[in-house]
């Protein structure tokens, strides 16, 4: 199963940590992978392009099946490997309604989070404006406390949508993200919470981004959201 | 079942359209409905804000149930409804892959679009900058090649296998979107030939956007 598995990721990125964590939940080690660094724009190399034209990570494979973005990868996989490991997409109803509205709104808090942290990167010089810097940085911040209100009753067991699942795994590395972009606990102690009760789960410590170990402290462009 | 339903939409929007087409693939016509103006910010009412407060469309309940992102409604109605209506998600793994990956990649799609057609609704006018737009609308024509590449394999009407799955249900308002705002079906031929061959599907065309009947598109995308 695992042997016929690839996985081409970059070190941080939240979509790859999201196809990382899912094959550690549904026991899938042993997957070939190979790290590659977006500073040297090895995203962009001969190797990524074979498997995805769009030249962006996570790039996976299972045997001659493709999926290159993170919520297909991760939907297949659970889909696909129902039976083993954890269940991660609750039975409920209303657990698994709660799953899939917050699994989507994960990709909007993605995009704000990038909106800020990667404004540079994504605009040029002669495009960007403080005002729309002061913009993306309060609809952030308004994501967030939406975000913060999601998880008002978190405790463990008790995730996004009650037992850890897909909504979880696609929003947590954007959670821990946005810690190690310097967000403040005090004014989010829900999220902080959140992240502290599942930053030891087995599947998220085996994938956390390795680099962060070795660097601990992260950056505080967040710091004063 | 559909009268335990409520969907408050708008019209031509894509995310409205995913959710109305998933309905009638699923026989869940009957659902309670709401057709509300964005011109007019109905979107930003007390009515949507009590459903969803980001004051988006759709805003969609079924019985206490939000779900007002359409892919979590599309999916959540697929897996609650699986035995009646059409099967939206193949069992075959390569092909059930192809409809994840190309509804994802659906987002992209409409992403780019978004920042081609609604530049001037989104960036104040203070912040706008003719290199932006024109790097918007490359990088549109780029995308729309991609899918226009994808469309010249398999089958001329499904985007994964040889059924309509989610990824038609995900993207085609997307491709339509873009044919309602001028492209050029000559330049296009196999998302021409995707586009008409669905337009007469019985979801597609019970829920084609009324206003879309009424009044001329426009041709933003005619040169790209």
């Amino acid at each position: 199963m695992a042997k016929s598995m690839s996985l081409l990721w970059g070190a941080g990125s939240p979509p790859c940590w999201r196809v990382m964590i899912t094959l550690e939940e549904k026991k899938l080690q042993g997957y070939k992978h190979k790290l590659l660094s977006f500073e040297k724009g090895e995203h962009k190399s001969q190797g990524v392009l074979e498997i995805n034209p769009r030249g962006q990570l996570p790039a996976f494979k299972h045997g001659d099946i493709i999926l290159n973005e993170s919520c297909a990868a991760c939907l297949y996989l659970e889909n696909q490997f129902k039976s083993q490991g954890m269940k991660l997409i609750p039975d409920s109803p209303a657990e698994q309604a709660l799953m899939y509205q917050r699994m989507m709104e994960g990709l909007t808090l993605t995009d704000k989070l990038n909106s800020v942290i990667y404004y540079d990167w994504l605009v040029p010089e002669q495009e960007r404006h403080d005002s729309a810097v002061k913009r993306n940085r309060e609809a952030l911040a308004a994501e967030l406390e939406l975000w913060e209100g999601y998880l008002q009753k978190v405790a463990a067991g008790s995730y996004l949508a009650r037992a850890f699942s897909l909504a979880d795994v696609i929003v947590f590395p954007n959670v821990a993200y946005a810690l190690r972009f310097g967000l403040s606990v005090g004014r989010y102690p829900k999220l902080a919470k959140y992240y502290s009760l599942l930053k030891e789960r087995p599947s998220i410590k085996a994938s956390r981004p390795p680099h962060w170990q070795a660097c601990p402290q992260g950056y505080d462009i967040l710091k004063d959201l | 079942m559909a009268q335990d339903m409520t969907l408050l939409w708008g019209s031509g929007s894509p995310p409205c359209w995913r959710v109305m087409i998933a309905l009638e693939e699923k026989n869940l016509q009957g659902y309670n409905q709401k057709l509300l103006s964005f011109e007019k910010m109905e979107h930003k009412s007390p009515e949507v804000m009590a459903m969803n407060p980001r004051g988006q469309l759709p805003s969609f309940k079924y019985k206490d149930y939000v779900l007002n992102e359409s892919y979590a409604a599309c999916m959540y109605l697929e897996n609650q409804f699986k035995s009646q209506g059409n099967k939206l998600i193949p069992d075959c793994p390569a092909e059930q892959a192809m409809m994840y990956q190309r509804m994802f990649e659906g987002l992209t799609l409409n992403q780019k679009m978004a920042d081609v057609i609604y530049y001037n609704w989104k960036v104040p006018e203070g912040e706008r900058h003719d290199s932006a737009v024109k790097r918007n609308r490359e990088a549109l024509a780029a995308e729309v090649k991609l899918w226009e590449g994808y469309l010249q394999k398999g089958s001329c009407c499904f985007l994964a296998g040889k059924n309509f799955s989610l990824a038609d249900v995900t993207v085609y308002p997307s491709i339509s979107y873009l044919f309602r705002f001028g492209l050029c079906e000559e330049r296009y031929p196999k998302l021409a030939a995707y586009y008409n061959c669905l337009k007469d599907r019985a979801s597609i065309k019970a829920s084609w956007p009324p206003t879309w009947k009424e009044t001329q598109g426009q041709d933003l995308l005619k040169d790209l």
